[in-house]
């Protein structure tokens, strides 16, 4: 597979009403892979695709696609990069017509011929398990069709990079699998990049070859689970930092006021007991998700906030764990780490 | 005395409301006369109404729907005063409508020179006028509701922004149309502006509003009946397209 960079930013950086919402250092995206941009509402993820999908501008920083900067460039050129690249956005938008005019457009705009544009629609609409559905009216379309139909558009237009914004947020549970084997089908059949957000973790883990965690505008190294915001107390001569009302954890760290907090997932031990341990880092919770990763099991855990750990497959058996299974959770002072 | 009164009075009513119903009566009998006889005069009133509005209309959606989807997709400096005026041009009454133009193409007015008034080109101009702020308003709120939603997703299939343009006005094609149709109804029906401008002359610019309220003054009802039936049902069937337009889904 030819895994050359297509698309690349440098010092990107984006200010609404004087608030700086996005500032990356750099970033590049292969060919050929599925890459997932995570992070909590608000952290910069829309922003950002829109910037990488040409729609919006950055205040500062380059874009280079195919290793030519996008900037100064013809407004031809530019329409030519543009097609080469498409974003389904996170509320599916249809034309008010029929399902085969709403994949035509890209097609027609791109002078397609009319055999072309038919053999196109046929096939995309086979890959997004529509088939037959060309003289529907987009309004007669249930939510999640209407997902699988904006996505076979996009697809239509055979793109370098196809951009999906929260592609599964607004459709029906039953319909995220479906989509979810499209994206993986659209990389593996036709080498497309695929760039999407979500804010599911697991998601992103099952689907993405590299996930880039946002939070507040900027990547973040740690896969932005167990991440929370804090303030640091002092407390039975210890130092906390206060999530809510009800939880704190204890740690080790010079900052001050109010910081941000991350505990890997595989620093936290789970147990079916408490043990007595020196860590005032102690809680039970309730087991709220399972899911496998990489032949680890990832379970989310409830303790008032949620909080995700890891172990083997071994002694997820041997703990006899369940969806609502009560089990302990330790981890040291020093395993709290604040940025 | 007093009760005398009051039974020559209630009889003195009677008599009347038998006048009236006889004359409504006569009235609408003369109507369907007309109307079925398909009498010369009346038809010459509503197809002349017909043309003039028509133009008008055809004029007014011509400059007004692309100034409303300007209003609509740019931002400029006074954008919320012009909606504001614009908004509060369709409730201008249609004889102020009449009376500015009127000013304007009356013999000392500063058009006097082309000889305008009281020629259904008189009468073109004050519909135009009167259409042109409510094809603007309607077309600028269509559009606004759907403009971002559409454009991007042209743009991010590829098109030019004249193209994303393009799919905007057709996606908010049903809606621009009610705009249009709207913009009918009112100056197929309203008198003020074609009384003034058109004078009401017999075979050259008598509309079926100033037909109507003259023949109603010199009591020839069945005459007015018959337009105001025909008037009606124009109004009507314009109602019922609208609401087929509307029940599309805007």
């Amino acid at each position: 597979m030819n895994k050359y960079v297509l698309l690349r930013i440098e010092k990107l950086k984006k200010i609404y009403n004087n608030r700086l919402v996005l500032d990356i250092p750099s970033l590049a995206f292969e060919q050929g892979k599925i890459y997932a941009i995570v992070g909590p509402n608000g952290s910069g993820k829309t922003t950002l695709i829109n910037i990488l999908s040409l729609l919006d501008i950055p205040d500062n920083g380059k874009i280079f696609f195919q290793g030519k900067e996008i900037k100064n460039i013809s407004k031809n050129d530019l329409l030519k990069i543009r097609r080469q690249i498409t974003l389904v956005h996170q509320k599916p938008f249809l034309f008010q017509t029929t399902v085969y005019n709403n994949i035509a457009y890209g097609l027609k705009i791109r002078r397609t011929s009319y055999s072309e544009q038919e053999k196109r629609i046929k096939e995309v609409l086979k890959i997004v398990g529509l088939s037959g559905f060309e003289q529907r009216e987009s309004n007669q379309l249930s939510g999640g069709e209407a997902q699988r139909v904006v996505i076979a558009r996009a697809l239509a237009i055979e793109p370098n990079i196809l951009f999906l914004d929260e592609p599964t947020a607004n459709i029906d549970k039953r319909y995220i699998d479906a989509v979810e084997r499209i994206i993986k089908k659209i990389n593996h059949e036709l080498n497309n990049t695929v760039i999407f957000t979500t804010h599911d973790l697991s998601q992103a883990y099952r689907l993405a070859d590299t996930i880039i965690s946002l939070l507040d505008g900027r990547i973040i190294q740690h896969i932005p689970e167990n991440i929370f915001k804090g303030k640091i107390i002092q407390e039975n001569g210890l130092q906390w930092c206060k999530i809510t009302e009800e939880i704190k954890f204890a740690l080790v760290s010079k900052r001050r006021g109010y910081i941000y907090i991350y505990i890997a997932p595989s620093d936290i031990i789970l147990s079916n007991n408490r043990f007595s341990s020196s860590t005032q880092n102690s809680f039970m919770g309730k087991v709220t998700k399972i899911s496998e990763h990489n032949h680890l099991i990832r379970l989310a855990i409830d303790i008032g906030v949620e909080l995700v750990s890891v172990v083997t497959r071994d002694s997820f058996l041997k703990m006899n764990i369940n969806i609502g299974s009560t089990i302990w959770l330790t981890f040291k002072a020093s395993a709290v780490k604040c940025f | 005395m007093e009760r005398g009164f009051r039974e020559a009075y209630s009889i003195g009513n009677l008599v009347e409301r038998g006048n009236f119903l006889s004359f409504i009566f006569e009235g609408l009998q003369k109507a369907f006369q007309l109307i079925f006889s398909l009498n010369k005069e009346v038809f010459i009133i509503v197809l002349f109404s017909l043309k003039v509005s028509g133009i008008a209309i055809f004029l007014a959606s011509l400059s007004g729907v692309p100034l409303g989807f300007l209003i609509g997709v740019k931002n400029f400096r006074w954008k919320k005063f012009t909606v504001i005026l614009l908004n509060n041009a369709l409730a201008i009454p249609t004889v102020v409508v009449g009376l500015i133009i009127y000013s304007f193409i009356s013999r000392v007015g500063p058009l006097g020179y082309f000889g305008l008034l009281y020629t259904p080109t008189a009468v073109i101009i004050g519909q135009y006028f009167l259409a042109t702020p409510i094809i603007i308003a309607l077309t600028h709120s269509a559009i606004q509701g759907i403009d971002t939603k559409v454009r991007h997703t042209a743009l991010t299939l590829g098109s030019t922004e004249i193209q994303a343009a393009w799919a905007v006005v057709k996606e908010g094609r049903y809606a621009i149309m009610s705009a249009i149709i709207t913009g009918f109804g009112r100056i197929i029906a309203e008198v003020g502006a074609a009384m003034m401008l058109g004078g009401n002359i017999k075979g050259s610019t008598r509309t079926m509003t100033t037909a109507i309220s003259l023949e109603t003054s010199k009591g020839e009802f069945g005459f007015g009946i018959a337009l105001g039936i025909i008037l009606l049902l124009i109004s009507l069937s314009i109602n019922v397209f609208l609401s087929y337009i509307q029940s599309k889904k805007l």
